[in-house]
């Protein structure tokens, strides 16, 4: 049993015990780490709000034979701004629970982390781009290694003609792959997901709100399928 | 080892309850064994007679032995304020404060998206309904100042706002008697933004 050090930004947490609470964060180093912060629900709780979820925290843990248990927070970024905005919160909520889903315990995330703090500062700095969230599926599909094929068809790797959009595939296809359950894309939605997957994420292409919702389902759609997994009403929205 | 039949039934039973486990509830269980048997019966009628009698208050959703909760009932509350809270246990909270002298609503919990609790899961529309029917002017809204319990104020201030009520928030800030140097960054500036002339 020994103090450790880390960091990360906290994902979620849910009550444990009297006043306890078990946070869930995402650290560069360890990947997902759950840790009890005991007392954190009393209102005099010496942690107060800076284990509240997408706090990016410096945290001193103390070893437990399963879950660790936090004695010390400092916050290194707090994103105070976006928790005072509805749509912003809620976009925020989706990303943290995408990657939830995605992040393994023990398992170093660097890129799943510096993903969610550059969206998150983007969340901070003012009103989101409206295609943000679908960005974030896009580029966290690729961090975790299923990013889908965009510029050039899933099959052969033609670059034109891409109307159609495969799940199983993994990406669009062309005319002559096309497969049954493939399905039809609106005209220039493959060039407008493939410019939203290939920007960073603080610097997105020109919005089209003629194809924000379908490009946020396909997105989703392509993240649940390969991750076996509904996503919650948050990406939804 | 277990115990005889009708003791370890009880040991079970209580070991079910939060917060007690295996040893507490053989504690407990060895306690009422020995305690005069018209105490035991009392617990055990208490039991029975609040899972039988409790109700939700028809107007507010307090938890009530009659149709109306005894807040909804009395005359000399304020029908124009409205303290929107997310549990039963949070009203006693309020009341304790003797600050606020008008009528409550509970939600019945906050919006999570995690877990799938969205608007239509809360008690909204009753909220809506009830702030056109009984005229009420500002609705105070006191969910708990964590992620959920802000984006459901949040929600709500998008919600009543053009119903033409004055939406207002509790006040994030720093504890009574606690220590400045143990401010966490986000409640601090919440303190600040939110100080007052004096």
């Amino acid at each position: 049993m020994a103090l450790r050090h880390d960091q990360g930004i906290v994902l979620r947490s849910y009550p444990f015990g009297e006043a306890d609470r078990v946070v869930v964060l995402l650290s560069p180093n360890q990947g997902k780490v759950r840790a009890v912060a005991k007392g954190v629900r009393k209102t005099k709780s010496r942690f107060g709000g800076r284990l509240e979820p997408f706090s990016h925290v410096d945290l001193v843990l103390y070893e437990g034979r399963n879950l660790d248990t936090i004695t010390q927070v400092e916050v290194i970024e707090a994103f105070p701004h976006l928790r005072q905005d509805l749509d912003r919160v809620l976009a925020a909520g989706a990303m943290v629970e995408v990657l939830d889903v995605v992040a393994q315990e023990e398992e170093a995330s660097h890129r799943a982390f510096l993903l969610l703090q550059r969206s998150l500062r983007t969340l901070e700095e003012g009103p989101p781009h409206r295609d943000l969230v679908t960005a974030f599926l896009l580029k966290a599909a690729d961090v975790v290694g299923v990013g889908p094929a965009l510029a050039e068809c899933a099959g052969c790797g033609a670059t034109g003609g891409l109307h159609r959009f495969s799940f199983a595939a993994g990406g669009v296809l062309c005319d002559r792959c096309r497969t049954p359950g493939a399905v039809a894309l609106r005209d220039g939605l493959t060039g407008y997901l493939a410019a939203l997957a290939a920007a960073p994420i603080d610097a997105l292409p020109e919005e089209d709100p003629s194809l924000s919702d379908d490009a946020l389902g396909v997105s989703r759609r392509f993240l649940e399928y390969h991750l076996d997994r509904r996503l919650g009403a948050a990406v939804r929205a | 080892m277990m115990f005889e039949a009708p003791i370890q039934r009880l040991i079970d039973e209580l070991a079910r309850l939060p917060g007690i486990g295996r040893k507490s509830a053989q504690r407990l269980a060895f306690h009422i064994l020995h305690v005069e048997e018209e105490d035991a019966r009392r617990l055990a009628e208490s039991i029975l007679s609040m899972r039988s009698e409790v109700r939700l208050c028809d107007r507010c959703f307090n938890v009530t032995d009659s149709e109306e909760c005894s807040i909804c009932r009395d005359l000399r509350r304020d029908p124009s304020t409205m303290c929107v809270v997310e549990r039963p246990q949070d009203i006693v909270v309020v009341e304790k404060t003797q600050e606020f002298r008008g009528r409550y609503h509970v939600l019945g919990g906050s919006i999570s998206p995690i877990e799938g609790i969205g608007p239509d899961q809360l008690r909204m529309r009753e909220l809506v309904a009830r702030i056109e029917d009984e005229q009420v002017s500002e609705v105070i809204v006191a969910t708990n100042p964590t992620v959920e319990g802000d984006t459901t104020a949040l929600y709500l201030a998008r919600l009543l706002k053009p119903l033409g009520v004055r939406v207002t928030r509790l006040a994030s800030g720093l504890p009574v008697g606690g220590d400045l140097d143990y401010a966490d960054e986000l409640t601090l500036g919440r303190a600040l933004v939110g100080r007052r002339e004096m």
